[in-house]
């Protein structure tokens, strides 16, 4: 177990919905692939989420949204981070995001979007390839 | 940030300078040993509450209430919260911060910890955590530990107070005759109080403590409901009472026993790793061969390795 250099990544929950299952099978499947995994619950406001990031010193945040309400929450967490000092944090999204705007948010800053189907191998593999 | 860049953020206090500070210190980087020695003037200045107790004792939640009450006191706090690490993949869930969301909306510095591998109940690098923290001018620093067995004692070591956390249904009284971590705590903590069996475990903690021998210190035992903040103003003025009573002298003491004791491991550690370089894997794997097939006893083969 080599001690050097662990991935840190925060999951977080943001929005209304309470449907956090994903969120927890994401954040075992990364704590069994060696990484540690900050796991915030639900209804994490953009500030919550961004001012958690800082603190935990975290390479990526993983964020899960079913609710719809991802076309608030990526901009305002792409923006505050940017204000912050902080945009070298990726962001990779899961949940309920409409294929047609995938390029969109991939443009705005979302690293990456695991949609319903996604296995957790390809998340894992995903994230350990452009870890530093 | 490189590393005059980082020392100057973190000499004023900058939010990320510190948690990247508390990266490098967890990662044990050389770069940490540097720029401690640069800072090291500046920490040592909270005082260092310990909560500890057994999984799901409500550790989190009372860490949560307890920053709130002491932030409405005029306290700057910090936290760190420390959650084991897989032995098997060395990946960990912290889930700490899910219940600290009062605190998480005062605007205090939270920071979850893995284990990485070390046992006691504390990362081999808390220590130096504190230190870390220690810079963004808080006056007191919360230490949860893992969910507690009962030989986790090390946060004893590490705190000026150290809380004890007890739930009702654990076992019955031959538990709280047991040496271990009931015997650290400087306060010990009935949460969930509202559940059967909360007053029969008070009065067992009670014969306990009246059975063994005291300083002038007598632990106080508080009944706690921390998931509506029951009694937690109760326990805050307990830990006040306990700082009280050490006072500057006894305080001071009690810091310096402690550092004794850490500097004697510190050295002891590096003493023991040099020592287990220079002599090689090869080495140590030939010898236990030996210690397997009964060629030579484990004791012989420790003095012949020290000797080399």
């Amino acid at each position: 177990m080599s001690k050097k250099g662990k991935i840190r990544i925060l999951i977080a929950k943001p929005g209304l919905d309470g449907h956090d299952r994903g969120a927890k099978v994401i954040a075992r499947a990364l704590r069994d692939a060696g990484m540690e995994v900050i796991y915030t619950g639900l209804r994490q406001s953009p500030e919550d989420i961004v001012e958690a990031a800082i603190q935990e010193d975290v390479q990526f945040i993983g964020l899960s949204i079913l609710s719809g309400a991802h076309s608030h929450i990526f901009p305002k967490v792409v923006e505050l981070l940017k204000e912050r000092g902080v945009g070298d944090i990726r962001i990779i999204a899961g949940g309920i995001i409409p294929n047609e705007e995938i390029p969109k948010w991939k443009k705005m800053g979302i690293e990456a979007i695991f949609g319903p189907g996604s296995s957790t191998t390809e998340i894992i593999d995903y994230i350990n390839g452009i870890a530093n | 940030m490189n590393q005059t860049e980082l020392i100057r953020n973190l000499r004023n206090g900058d939010v990320r300078a510190v948690a990247r500070l508390l990266t490098l210190i967890e990662d044990e980087d050389k770069e940490a040993e540097q720029i401690l020695k640069e800072i090291w003037e500046l920490t040592g200045k909270s005082y260092i509450i310990g909560i500890t107790g057994p999984p799901g004792a409500g550790k989190s939640t009372i860490v949560d209430v307890l920053a709130r009450t002491a932030i409405d006191q005029g306290h700057k706090v910090g936290v760190l919260a420390v959650d084991p690490t897989s032995p098997f993949s060395g990946g960990a869930v912290l889930g700490d911060r899910l219940r600290m969301s009062s605190a998480h909306e005062s605007g205090i510095f939270i920071r979850s910890v893995a284990s990485r591998g070390h046992l006691g109940g504390l990362a081999a690098t808390t220590r130096f955590m504190i230190n870390a923290l220690e810079l963004l001018q808080n006056d007191i620093t919360l230490v949860e530990t893992v969910g507690a067995g009962q030989g986790d004692v090390e946060i004893a070591q590490l705190a000026d107070t150290t809380v004890v956390i007890e739930v009702p249904g654990l076992g019955d009284e031959v538990q709280a005759q047991k040496a271990g971590i009931l015997e650290i705590g400087d306060i010990l903590v009935v949460n969930k109080s509202d559940r059967p069996g909360a007053d029969r475990l008070s009065k067992e903690l009670q014969m306990m403590l009246s059975l063994g021998e005291h300083g002038k210190w007598l632990p106080p035992i508080v009944a706690t409901t921390a998931t509506s903040s029951g009694g937690i103003d109760k326990l805050w003025n307990e830990i006040k009472n306990h700082r009280n009573h050490l006072g500057k002298k006894k305080l001071q003491q009690q810091r310096l026993r402690k550092l004794k004791y850490d500097l004697e491991n510190q050295v002891r550690q590096k003493l023991f790793n040099r020592k287990i370089i220079e002599v090689g894997s090869d080495k140590i794997e030939r010898m236990a061969t030996s210690i397997m097939k009964r060629d030579i006893d484990p004791f012989s083969a420790v003095e012949r390795i020290i000797k080399e």
